[in-house]
């Protein structure tokens, strides 16, 4: 058991190298090994698929592989993050060494013989890595294809495809995330926050938030006892630390179209409330300019009318009882403010005025 | 070799030009084109990689110096790229590159390019952008799984944006354009044996759009019914039934399919037939008219071209049997009357031909017989009648439901009474079709005669095949009897083997007597397996009969194993063997789809 789970660790670590360039005093030898290491994980993964002493030990030492400290330089995510990921162990750790480029050449060659034996070679595996790459290969032109097909029209639908299978795969990560700390899915989403392009992150967030309750999981898993995750918790993880972070939060608010947060807002009414806390905020800043008739802020990073009225507007079109809450909280921001009904006393006023709700 | 090779240079030329002309297959035509040559620019393919593999990197170049730019063409192509296995050769040709070694620039150059080539087509997130590769990277994630799930949302959008197009109607706005429904079956074209694609396929197939032409792509029906048959895809029943309804050459290429299968597996079964047509899902789909009165009518050339040979008349009745119980179970969904399936029959025939036999009592199967005779009869001799077709169409409606002769038979040789009429003349006009009255008069009067003899003897305590062969025999002062009666009598004298009480004893005897060639041995065999076919339909006990039937047929069965000049062989009904390809090709004469251009 030792033994296999030194190899474990030992496997990660080469997983990890593969993609830096170290790789670079690789020779065939070396390249022989990792592929014979994770052949052997792969055949770890049949015979003790059923075995859950052994598989629970082992997901136990793949946690401890996790980096959620922050500040290093090395991904959150360990190369194997559960059992599941030892079957197709060697299909990771192969595209990693096809990519990089500071291989050598005669230890490429070798990974080559060794991936594409060609035709005629029996299968011992059903699945062999020649199958899955092709199959990679063949995806991606599908993928291609469907573009190519007039997706461009409606560009949107396909923003929706891609938007939704990062946040699908976003949610499969963090239920793996070692919930032995509470802390681990906060700590993991802060990194990634830190890490990743944020326009991109946010847009998967609100993606994540709005997926079917009933969503298929991304990959394959059995369940097994100790482990009843559905993508719901995923769910629950990032409101979580969506509420605990304002500063993703206010960015979450901001950049992000208004019917979009709309959306989120009616799927989660705890979000609803931090968001209109947010407007709340940002209409105080905005103050009116007798002489334009308009009502501005005083500084650049303040949120103009226009803006602040785009979203208003949107979440007053939304179903209730997000649209009874939102006008209930208008209604009293202004009654609070001295319940004018005049213009440019009061922001509140406006706002309703405009949206065509005053009274 | 050498001319292996000469061979191989030329379409190394024509595939090169090729390529230029389809570039990244932008345009319509390049499309087009590209979709009607991708399988044979995979063998092409094939074939390259088993020259390659032969020699190292340099020796490739010298022999094929536009190598790189072919190779680069068909990556940067994603039509060929999604086709079959053409990804997967191309890999294996790019590998053949790779110099382990390289000694100078020029080779490390290579390697470095080939290096790129393979990585387009297998690894970087090329047509994504820049943000979502570091995404699904900073997660931890692999393409590979970044790409099914990317597909699969895909798929899944496109799937509902079709079936909302359909229900959506009237809502111009949010219709799908037609075009873009083109183009996705174009598309769909190479991709169609990719798992992940089926949903797209099958929500293709079953759209149902609002514009008077056919929207989608012929090559798309074309291809998907090939995958279908050659069962890489698997389609819902509902999906095929519609490609074929919108697709006649499908439907022609589907039933020649199965002619091919029926001519080809082992005579004499049945049961086999009856599985090969099920899991053709023609009688299911022959439900709807349209479909029944095409595959009909090519079962009636195949008949016709085959001059009714046996193996077609049997697969005409199994297809019937399947036909009659698939309707049985639409029976709440599709409402087509008799009429519209069989447009040129008097529907009463129609009718009482359908009946089932297992819902009549045994005692009192002389009715319908003599029923259906009497109808039957009266079209045939009716010379003023045209609308119901003359002898031939009456004959062919007739021996789809072909297990009421036997019954006939049956009947005729256990009844003690006088053979009625009717029956007679049902025997006589099923097995010769063609005879006018006179030559079916004289027929039914011989028939008359060995039935005479044959009753006697089934009451005799000590039967001889001799006895047989005598009540058998032809008089002697008459003309000789025509090939069609000869094996009318010889099923009588079947019939008899199987239900007499001595029969069982004598059984072998007479049968070497009967059948001293091979052509006979596989008509007795044939005859055998209908009847054990028609007796489980009709949940017939007789457990002793049957045991018998069982015995002598699979007697029969090793008997023709031991002789391969027979085997396989299409029996003309005058008696001389054809070839299966023969028969095959006589068949596929008149029908339209002949092989492609």
């Amino acid at each position: 058991m030792e033994s296999l789970l030194q190899h474990f660790e030992r496997f990660s670590e080469v997983l990890a190298v593969s993609r830096t360039t170290h790789v670079r005093t690789w020779d065939t030898a070396t390249v022989r090994r990792a592929l014979q290491w994770a052949r052997y994980l792969r055949h770890v993964h049949r015979r003790f698929g059923r075995h859950v002493r052994i598989r629970m030990a082992l997901e136990r030492r793949l946690q401890n592989q996790w980096r959620l400290e922050g500040g290093s330089g090395s991904s959150p995510v360990p190369g194997l993050t559960n059992f599941q990921a030892l079957e197709r162990c060697d299909l990771l750790l192969s595209l990693r060494l096809l990519e990089n480029r500071a291989l050598g050449d005669a230890a490429y060659h070798y990974l080559l013989q060794e991936l594409f034996p060609g035709p005629g070679v029996p299968d011992a595996d059903p699945e062999t890595l020649q199958g899955s790459l092709a199959r990679l290969a063949r995806r991606r032109s599908a993928v291609h294809l469907l573009r190519l097909s007039g997706y461009g029209e409606n560009s949107v639908l396909e923003e929706d495809s891609v938007l939704k299978t990062q946040a699908e795969l976003l949610l499969a990560r963090l239920r793996e995330v070692p919930k032995a700390e509470a802390e681990g899915p906060s700590r993991f989403l802060s990194i990634l926050w830190e890490r990743l392009p944020q326009n991109n992150f946010l847009r998967v967030i609100a993606a994540a938030l709005l997926l079917p309750p009933s969503s298929p999981r991304p990959q394959e898993e059995e369940l097994e006892p100790g482990t009843p995750k559905t993508l719901a918790d995923g769910d629950q993880e990032l409101v979580r630390w969506l509420l605990t972070k304002s500063d993703v939060m206010a960015a979450f608010c901001r950049n992000l179209p208004a019917g979009l947060l709309t959306s989120v807002a009616g799927r989660h009414p705890e979000l609803s409330r931090v968001y209109l806390g947010l407007l709340a905020d940002w209409a105080r800043h905005l103050h009116y300019d007798l002489q334009k008739g308009i009502w501005i802020g005083t500084e650049s990073q303040h949120v103009p009318w226009e803006e602040l009225y785009g979203k208003f507007q949107s979440l007053c079109q939304a179903p209730p009882p997000l649209k009874d809450d939102v006008l209930a909280a208008l209604e009293s921001c202004k009654a609070k403010d001295g319940d004018f009904q005049v213009r440019g006393l009061s922001i509140w006023t406006d706002l309703l005025l405009a949206l065509g709700c005053g009274s | 070799m050498a001319q292996d090779s000469v061979g191989f240079s030329s379409d190394y030329q024509f595939w090169m030009q090729k390529l230029s002309l389809w570039d990244q297959a932008s345009t319509l035509e390049t499309q087009k084109d590209t979709c009607l040559h991708l399988p044979r620019f995979q063998e092409f393919l094939r074939q390259m990689y088993e020259v390659l593999k032969e020699m190292d990197s340099n020796m490739i170049i010298e022999r094929f110096p536009t190598i790189g730019q072919l190779l680069a063409k068909t990556c940067w192509n994603p039509y060929i790229l999604a086709f079959d296995e053409s990804q997967k050769i191309l890999l294996w040709c790019l590998c053949c590159l790779i110099n382990k070694e390289p000694q100078n620039s020029e080779e490390l150059k290579l390697n470095s390019w080939t290096r790129g080539l393979l990585s387009h087509v297998l690894s970087a997130f090329k047509f994504d952008t820049k943000e979502v590769g570091l995404f699904i990277q900073g997660l931890g994630y692999a393409p590979a799984d970044y790409y099914s799930g990317l597909l699969k949302n895909m798929v899944l959008s496109l799937v509902s944006e079709l079936r909302e197009n359909h229900l959506n109607g009237f809502n111009t706005q949010r219709r799908m354009a037609p075009e873009k429904i083109r183009f996705l079956s174009r598309v769909c074209v190479p991709l169609v044996t990719l798992p992940d694609i089926q949903p797209l396929v099958e929500a293709l197939l079953t759209y149902h759009g609002h514009e008077p032409q056919e929207v989608l792509w012929p090559e798309f029906f074309d291809a998907v019914n090939e995958a279908f048959l050659l069962k890489k895809i698997s389609l819902p029943t509902s999906a095929v039934i519609c490609l074929w309804l919108r697709h006649l050459p499908s439907l022609e290429k589907a039933t020649l399919h199965l002619f091919e299968k029926l001519i080809s597996s082992e005579r004499n079964f049945l049961r086999r037939i009856e599985c090969f047509l099920k899991d053709s899902l023609l009688p299911e789909a022959a439900c709807y008219p349209a479909i029944f009165r095409i595959v009909d009518e090519m079962f009636r050339y195949a008949l016709l071209e085959t001059d009714g040979a046996p193996e077609v008349l049997a697969a005409i009745q199994v297809f019937t049997w399947c036909f009659v119980e698939a309707l049985e179970k639409q029976n709440k969904q599709l409402k087509f009357t008799l009429k519209t399936y069989f447009p040129y029959a008097s529907p009463s025939l129609v009718m009482v031909l359908l009946q089932h036999p297992k819902d009549i009592p045994q005692k009192l199967w002389h009715q319908p017989l003599k029923h259906i005779s009497e109808m039957l009869r009266e079209i045939v001799e009716d010379q003023t009648h045209g609308s119901y077709g003359g002898p031939f169409e009456c004959w062919f409606l007739f021996i789809h439901f072909g297990g009421w002769a036997d019954i006939a038979a049956e009947q005729l040789v256990m009844s003690e009474a006088e053979p009625p009429e009717a029956l007679l003349w049902l025997l006589a006009f099923s097995h010769s079709p063609r005879d006018r009255s006179q030559q079916r008069a004289q027929t039914m009067v011989e028939v008359k005669a060995v039935l005479s003899h044959l009753k006697k003897l089934l009451r005799s305590p000590t039967l001889s095949a001799r006895d047989l062969q005598a009540a058998a025999a032809e008089s002697q002062d008459r003309d000789p009897r025509p090939p069609s009666c000869q094996q009318l009598i010889r099923h009588l004298l079947l019939n008899f083997l199987l239900w007499a009480p001595g029969g069982h004893a004598i059984a072998r005897e007479v049968i070497t007597l009967m059948a001293p060639t091979d052509e006979l041995s596989h008509e007795i065999a044939g005859f055998l397996d209908q009847t054990l076919y028609r007796w489980d339909r009709l949940c017939l006990e007789a457990p002793r009969s049957r045991k018998l039937a069982r015995e002598l047929l699979a007697e029969l069965h090793a008997h023709i194993q031991h002789r391969p000049a027979a085997h396989g062989a299409a029996v003309h009904a005058a008696g001389s063997p054809r070839s299966r390809d023969e028969t095959m090709r006589l068949i596929r004469r008149g029908t339209s789809s002949e092989d492609e251009p």
